[in-house]
């Protein structure tokens, strides 16, 4: 679909969007706050990035502008950086204490 | 739509969401899902009666939104992270769907490739590698950490208060929105970016002329060679029969794959080499951080110590 | 007797007339007479250098013996050379211009016939009791000798620096340095707490009499617009001052002055630390408290004598003060058995008599007293410092007797004789006899007034009890069979005798101070005349014209005088002499006739008890305050500490306690309160403002 084709959605459409967007994004900060396991924290974690991409795409459209879609590049490189090095350290806590629960690394804690 | 609705909509999807965190029995969790669901259906059919008609996502969005909110929440309540990561995938590939609709087709494909195809076969790779020893005659039994879930009430009610600020914003927002570019603005600006691309123009030229070899010769006006005048886009070539006016084809404008790449080597050059660097010092990280790292105890150490010396002693002699 | 106003006496006198208008500052050639200020600096630092690498030597005593020897030397230099009053510059100190206000407060000497008169005693006795200590203090070489002779030569800077000032404000800054120095040297055992007691009485007692001198520099400040004495004597006898203040600015300023010459020189009301200063060295009593830096007051009033004018009762409270003073710490002195104390109690009677002599415009004897004072005095001291040195710190005149039949205790026996005489005033060969004489003569000279020929009655009494309770010392100590008692050093810790006791004489260095010293006595009495003219020829040269030589012998006060003062002085060595010497249980026998008397038993109790003027500040001041103290301090514990500084820091703490659990390591807990915090960030963004609007509405319906 060539550019000159494009059509523009409304602000009504946009809305939707980024309804969605946030329902996504809630989404992952639950999921991150309630699940125990270090993995499924970072899977939320690439949620929440999802969400802001949705959230990017929609309002590049609604703008006519690439430079939302030029951002969702950048979020993809970010997150797989942090793929690649959370899942390491998740790797390396991992062979610490044979487990994958996030509580079991409490020891900077005050009580 | 008024915002109250919002918030009872927001209170009855968190009182779903947390149920089905919570370990429950089979028919709770029906119930909570026909309480989200209800919630959803609420919202989108007051967002619809606030639109104007025409204005309204068109049906597939629907379809795509419930389906990635579905594996949304999936996700993060399955017990088993396996199933997460594929909940994810589902994630990935109905927003892809989104991306198509936003006429996002590089970013489509580019994320399914990326995020489906390399991330998330990173994250089962490492599920798989960090995989609890299993007693062979036991129940297969998840570890209790993947089971229960941590403070979901304090979770889900953070949650949803951000929810329904940001629904609020959104809703109120929108409407204050500078109206979207205009058909002729955005063709303006397509206009613009072929004046970039001086060889997809020739080629166009040339294919809208039949004359593959002969030497052609555009004429610039003030720099530009490709013009707009109303709906038509159109170059000057200066040919035997003086100056001829070639109005170019609709397929001649870029495409959206031609756009972004335009836009990310003109526009942000060095945002481009950043990112290059951010992967490179990644993997960087991630072999360092993956080498296994030997421990030794202390009577290791002094094995080892020993069995140098003895081997020192004996090449002396 | 109709009261001639002061004021105008002072304008009359063409001594003052010619006043120092136009001093002239000398451009160069004396700056180098610096150096008698800069030389007592420059060995307190070398002593500080000495105690810093812990020198354990008598190079602390020879370094200050040098550089006092050479500043006093300086000084005879500066007296040969000098002509006319002149400033010599030495750098600058202060130098303020604010809008109309200037300050100028440099650090130069104002060299006239007074300053020289002082400073000429005070390095050279310096210099001989340094030397005197060189050896006295040679139980603590390598312990705490050159913190000792790093004091001597702080107040030796100091006191330059106060005689010296060309300005209120350098003397301010050498007065509070000579309280600094006298300080340090009291406290100078301060593993005692006596001592320490007395370092701070002598501080604290000070430090009500130097707010007085600062309060009066203030007020001539800001009346006058300077502190320099050549500008302020100019507009003081040029008489248009400004009297914007109604007056009593101006006409309180001699009074504040007079409270600072109080403290520092021991008068009624200020005079109770000298006696305990007594716990300090005897060197440094002999230095400080006997012979120079007391008499920093004298001087004060004598530089200040125009100023003192500036209220006509200013002087005769002065007069009066010293004479009550006189009289008080003499009978004082009868009852006490403390050599030492003794000499302290007449140190402060004399001090009283200067400030008569001064108080009644004899400023001319006054310092001549004060010349003499300075000799005999310090022999007193160090007399009394051989013995304490010789006798393991024996100071009860009880416990020692018949001094001059002991070996090697002739020549401190007989310069003790020779001090004693001067104070007594034995006529003729006494130094003190003739500046005493020329002090109470004064009093009856025919216009003076004020009551003052009660003064002078009040003089000879005193005279007659100084006599008596010098040659009472004397006798007893030093006449007499040889008998003595070791004192308190003699014993260890637990009370015992260290062995045999065997007193050790005094060696060279004593001895010749001690010679040297008597001569300067004697020879003082040559000096009346030089220095009478030394002070005339000064600011303090304020002298009220002689007046007509009445004919008889009986209408001149300066003729019969004598006679009188040195009758009563002998009449009172007499009594001594059979009180302490001739019958020596007649002194005990009449005291307890007069303590089995319930009547006459008040009056040697009182004396005794120094008229229980202790006890009294401590009823009517220090109790007061120490209960206010305590009141203050429950303040302080409760109210501030308690409630307003313990209280404040546990606020934090329990804000700290309540949030303690959500910092419990868990990354839960911390992405919850994270993404809490960003939702009320939202919330507060977007929802306060529909919030205020909503509410707004709400109210608006209503009205």
């Amino acid at each position: 679909m060539t550019v000159a084709q494009a059509t523009t959605i409304s602000g009504h459409a946009l809305g939707h969007y980024l309804l969605l967007s946030a329902v996504l994004f809630v989404i992952g900060v639950v999921g991150f706050t309630t699940r125990r396991n270090m993995i499924v924290m970072f899977l939320c974690t690439e949620l929440i990035f999802q969400a802001a991409a949705i959230a990017m795409i929609a309002f590049g459209r609604f703008h006519a502008d690439v430079s939302g879609q030029v951002f969702v590049i950048f979020i993809l490189t970010v997150a797989a950086a942090e793929a690649a090095l959370a899942l390491g350290l998740v790797v390396l806590l991992y062979r610490r204490k044979e487990t994958l629960n996030a509580e079991a690394w409490s020891e900077l804690g005050e009580t | 739509m008024a915002p109250t609705i919002l918030y009872t909509a927001c209170v009855g999807s968190a009182i779903a969401l947390y149920l089905l965190l919570r370990p429950a029995p089979g028919s709770i969790k029906v119930v909570a899902v026909l309480l989200g669901l209800a919630a959803i259906g609420w919202v989108v059919k007051e967002a619809a009666r606030a639109g104007e008609p025409g204005e309204a996502p068109v049906l597939i969005f629907y379809l795509f939104g419930l389906i990635t909110v579905a594996a949304a929440v999936r996700m993060i309540t399955h017990h088993r992270p396996i199933y997460a990561a594929l909940y994810f995938v589902m994630v990935v590939l109905s927003s892809a769907g989104l991306f198509l609709l936003l006429e996002a087709e590089f970013m489509a494909f580019a994320l399914v490739i990326v995020y489906a195809g390399a991330i998330l076969i990173t994250y089962l790779f490492v599920l798989m590698l960090a995989r609890q020893v299993e007693n062979p005659g036991e129940q297969m039994m998840q570890p209790e950490y993947d089971r229960l879930p941590r403070e979901p009430a304090a979770a889900v009610m953070v949650g949803f208060m951000l929810l329904g600020v940001l629904g609020d914003m959104v809703l109120g927002g929108v409407g204050e929105l500078p109206p979207s570019p205009s058909r002729l603005q955005q063709r303006l600006a397509a206009v613009e970016k072929l004046n970039l691309l001086p060889r997809r123009v020739e080629a166009a030229v040339r294919a809208e002329l039949g004359r593959q070899t002969e030497a052609l010769v555009l004429v610039d006006g003030d720099g530009r060679r490709v013009h707009l005048a109303g709906e038509t886009v159109y170059v000057n070539v200066d040919g035997p029969g003086g100056i001829q006016q070639v109005t170019l084809p609709e397929d001649a404008l870029p495409e959206n794959i031609e756009v972004v790449g335009l836009a990310l080597i003109s526009d942000f050059p060095v945002s481009l080499e950043l990112a290059g660097v951010i992967l490179l010092m990644a993997m960087f990280g991630a072999v360092v951080l993956a080498q296994r790292q030997i421990e030794l105890s202390d009577q290791e150490k002094q094995a080892a110590a020993n069995a140098e010396a003895k081997a020192a002693q004996e090449r002396g002699r | 007797m109709a009261a001639a106003p002061i004021s105008g006496l002072l304008a009359a006198s063409p001594l003052v007339a010619a006043g120092p208008a136009g001093v002239p500052i000398a451009q160069d050639g004396l700056g180098f007479y610096g150096l008698i200020l800069w030389l007592p600096a420059i060995s307190m630092v070398l002593c500080g250098v000495c105690a810093a690498l812990r020198v354990k030597s008598k190079l602390p005593a020879w370094i200050t013996v040098g550089c006092l020897g050479a500043s006093f030397g300086l000084t005879v230099g500066l007296y040969r050379a000098y002509e006319s009053p002149v400033i010599i510059p030495l750098l600058q100190w202060l130098n303020i211009q604010s809008g109309q206000l200037t300050l100028v407060a440099d650090f130069r000497f104002y060299v006239d016939s007074l300053t020289l008169l002082w400073m000429l005693f005070v390095t050279g006795i310096g210099t001989l009791i340094a030397l005197y200590a060189s050896e006295y203090m040679e139980t603590d070489v390598g312990k705490g000798y050159s913190r000792f002779f790093a004091g001597i030569s702080v107040f030796l800077f100091a006191m330059i620096a106060l005689v010296a000032a060309d300005n209120l404000l350098m003397l301010y800054l050498g007065w509070e340095g000579v309280g600094f120095a006298s300080y340090w040297l009291i406290g100078y055992y301060y593993r005692k707490p006596s001592a320490v007691a007395a370092a701070k009485k002598a501080f604290i007692v000070n430090r009500i009499g130097d707010l007085g001198l600062l309060l009066g520099i203030y007020l001539i400040w800001h009346n006058f617009g300077t502190v320099q004495y050549a500008a302020l004597f100019e507009q003081i006898n040029a008489g248009g001052y400004p009297d914007e203040t109604g007056g009593w600015s101006i006409k309180a300023i001699p009074y504040l002055l007079m409270l600072g010459a109080f403290g520092k020189s021991a008068q009624i009301p200020l005079y109770v630390w000298l006696p305990d200063a007594m716990e300090g060295p005897t060197p440094v009593s002999a230095l400080i408290h006997a012979a120079t830096m007391v008499t920093a007051g004298v001087y004060l009033l004598c530089r200040m004598l125009p100023v003192m004018g500036l209220h006509d009762l200013a002087l005769p409270t002065v007069a009066w003060i010293g004479g009550l003073t006189a009289l008080l710490s003499a009978t004082i002195a009868l009852a006490q058995y403390d050599i030492k104390r003794i000499f302290a109690y007449s140190t402060i009677s004399q001090l009283g008599y200067m400030f008569m002599g001064v108080g009644m415009l004899a400023s001319a004897a006054g310092a001549y007293h004060v010349f003499t004072h300075a000799f005999f005095k310090a022999v007193l001291f160090l007399t009394a410092g051989a013995v304490m040195h010789g006798f393991a710190g024996q100071v009860d005149l009880r416990k020692i007797s018949g001094l001059l039949k002991m070996p090697g205790w002739r020549i401190t026996g007989l310069t003790m004789l020779y001090a004693c005489a001067c104070l007594a005033g034995v006529p003729l060969l006494t130094s003190g006899f003739f500046s005493k004489d020329a002090i109470m003569a004064e009093a009856f000279v025919a216009e003076a007034g004020h009551g003052y020929r009660w003064l002078g009655i009040i003089g000879i009494v005193t005279a007659f009890l100084t006599a008596y309770y010098a040659f009472r010392v004397w006798f007893r100590v030093c006449a007499g069979e040889p008998h003595f008692e070791p004192g308190e050093e003699h014993h260890d810790a637990s009370g015992r005798p260290r062995g045999e006791f065997h007193p050790h004489p005094p060696r060279l260095a004593v001895n010749l101070v001690l010679v040297l010293i008597t001569v300067g006595a004697v020879w003082s009495i040559f000096l009346k005349r030089w220095a009478a003219d030394m002070v005339a020829d000064s600011t303090a040269g304020a002298v009220r014209e002689a007046p007509a030589h009445a004919a008889g012998f009986w209408a001149d006060p300066h003729l019969w005088m004598p006679w009188v003062a040195g009758t009563v002085g002998l009449v009172g060595i007499a009594v001594a002499w059979y009180f302490h010497l001739a019958d020596r249980k007649a002194a005990e026998r009449l005291k307890n006739a007069l303590l089995a008397n319930p009547v006459a038993r008040l009056l040697p109790l009182a004396l005794q008890n120094k008229w229980y003027v202790d006890e009294v500040y401590h009823a009517t001041i220090r109790f007061p305050l120490w209960i206010l103290g305590h009141i203050l301090n429950l303040f302080d514990r409760y109210v501030v500490d308690l409630s307003l500084v313990d209280g404040i820091a546990k606020i934090p703490r329990a804000l700290g306690r309540g949030f303690q659990p959500l910092h419990n390591g868990i990354l839960h807990s911390y992405a919850i309160s994270m993404a809490g915090g960003a939702t009320l960030v939202a919330v507060l963004v977007f929802l306060l403002p529909q919030l205020v609007e909503f509410l707004g509405g709400l109210l608006g319906g209503q009205g």
